[in-house]
């Protein structure tokens, strides 16, 4: 009998093996092969982002990491930022899951005595358009400008009006609150959720670093 | 000849979303920006091609019984050597915004639909040719797309502004309702060209199974078609 026509369940069974093994040991080979790389790419865009929201440092602040827990009990990674062995800032990756499609995912650059520097939405999947407005620092391209070389400093981030609005602040014992929800910050129409969302994770990280001050200034080696 | 029509008849004559009418899942979801949809498009070509290519050489050992679970597994095992690739290769904004439209690859319809139709049935280098060139006309079409929903909603195309006062957002183009309107729209502009074509040269156009103008009577356009409404 063919194989082509069998009907025999052992030889479909063991065909069906043969093929997921030999699908299995080629993803295998292929995972073996990507792993440097993955880990490298998501190394390098761990890096950008922390240059972006640091001052200038000297070390390795991907390698020099604390996990706290924030005022509600999620984990918030700080990175410290050395520069000639003396503390010169921090970074407070964290997540809020109340974003208005999913979690949001950002990283807070934190000047040494904890008050916002940059802040940087690293993951979200809000609405294109309304969410985003709030979440991305997007330089604008324009057809005049495409092959112009650009002017910005290095370090400098794009604006944001929403994001741009924490720098400088200390988190204190009561939450921050947009506008709506009768605080003092400004929020986007039609993205009120979303702002909300930025507004707390903001919040719970600068706030994280206060309530763990000690902790995080002793792990990350300051006063060294 | 005939190689070359393996490869065109995907671009035009049967493509894949416009007239097979397949695949619209990524086609609705990932075309927000013309960049997603190249990249999307891109993805899927290299699963089709390479699907294609195994499928047609393993055909004729595998038993009929247990060849769509076959099929299926060559599919995903394609489906997660271009995750990795991505995820190690390309930019990280790119493969964030594809997300999980890159592993739901496996429940395309032209793949399997493909490997059904043409691979099992013809040798490696005719169905080499039918998953390049169905690849490239799902590529085609996405890319349009996403050109056209991101010109209407910001007013940039590749994320470059071409009009550089447009600063508000238009919302619809870029939301999946304004993505069923935009793909409507081009079916009904392949369907209408494809009709001119037929009527021109005195055949009898048949739409594609499902789309024709039996159940409306907003135009004429199904008159012509061959006296079925």
């Amino acid at each position: 009998m063919k194989l082509k026509e069998t009907e025999n369940t052992v030889v479909l069974g063991v065909f069906l093996a043969v093929i997921g093994l030999v699908a299995a040991l080629a993803l295998a080979y292929i995972s073996q092969l990507t792993a440097a790389p993955i880990a490298a790419a998501e190394q390098n865009a761990t890096n950008q982002a922390l240059q972006k929201v640091l001052p200038p440092f000297d070390n390795q602040p991907s390698a020099n990491t604390i996990t706290v827990k924030d005022p509600d009990g999620r984990d918030v990674t700080f990175y410290g930022a050395l520069r000639d062995g003396k503390l010169v800032g921090f970074a407070g990756k964290g997540s809020n899951p109340q974003g208005y499609a999913g979690a949001i995912e950002g990283l807070v650059g934190l000047e040494a005595d904890g008050s916002v520097r940059t802040v940087l939405i690293t993951r979200q999947s809000e609405t294109p358009g309304l969410g985003t407005v709030v979440c991305d620092r997007k330089e604008v391209k324009t057809i005049f400008t495409l092959f112009k070389p650009s002017d910005k400093k290095d370090g400098a981030v794009p604006a944001n009006r929403i994001l741009d609005q924490f720098a400088g602040r200390k988190a204190m014992e009561s939450p921050w609150r947009v506008s709506k929800d009768g605080g003092e910050f400004e929020f986007q129409t039609g993205a009120t959720v979303t702002s909300r969302a930025v507004t707390a994770l903001v919040w719970s990280i600068a706030r994280a670093f206060e309530q763990n001050r000690a902790a995080v200034e002793a792990a990350l080696g300051g006063n060294k | 000849m005939s190689l070359l029509k393996d490869f065109t008849k995907g671009l035009w004559k049967e493509n894949p979303v416009l007239v097979l009418v397949l695949g619209t899942c990524p086609t609705l979801a990932v075309t927000s920006s013309a960049t997603n949809g190249l990249g999307m498009g891109l993805a899927t070509t290299f699963v089709l091609v390479c699907s294609n290519v195994v499928i047609s050489i393993i055909a004729g050992i595998v038993p009929k019984k247990i060849r769509i679970p076959v099929y299926i597994v060559v599919i995903a095992t394609f489906v997660t050597i271009i995750d990795l690739l991505m995820k190690a290769y390309s930019p990280p904004e790119l493969y964030n915004a594809l997300g999980i439209f890159i592993s739901l690859i496996v429940v395309n319809c032209i793949v399997l639909g493909r490997a059904e139709a043409f691979a099992s049935k013809n040798n490696p280098v005719r169905s080499f040719l039918d998953g390049l060139g169905m690849g490239l006309g799902f590529t085609l079409t996405l890319t349009m797309t996403g050109i056209i929903r991101e010109f209407l909603s910001t007013g940039s195309m590749f994320e470059v502004k071409v009009i550089t006062g447009w600063t508000v957002d238009f919302l619809l183009p870029s939301s999946a309702p304004g993505a069923f309107i935009i793909v409507g729209v081009l079916l009904a502009g392949m369907n209408y060209l494809n009709l001119r074509r037929a009527v021109k040269q005195g055949k009898v156009y048949v739409p594609p199974q499902g789309m024709d103008c039996r159940h409306c009577h907003i135009c004429d356009f199904g008159d012509k078609t061959d006296g079925r409404n």
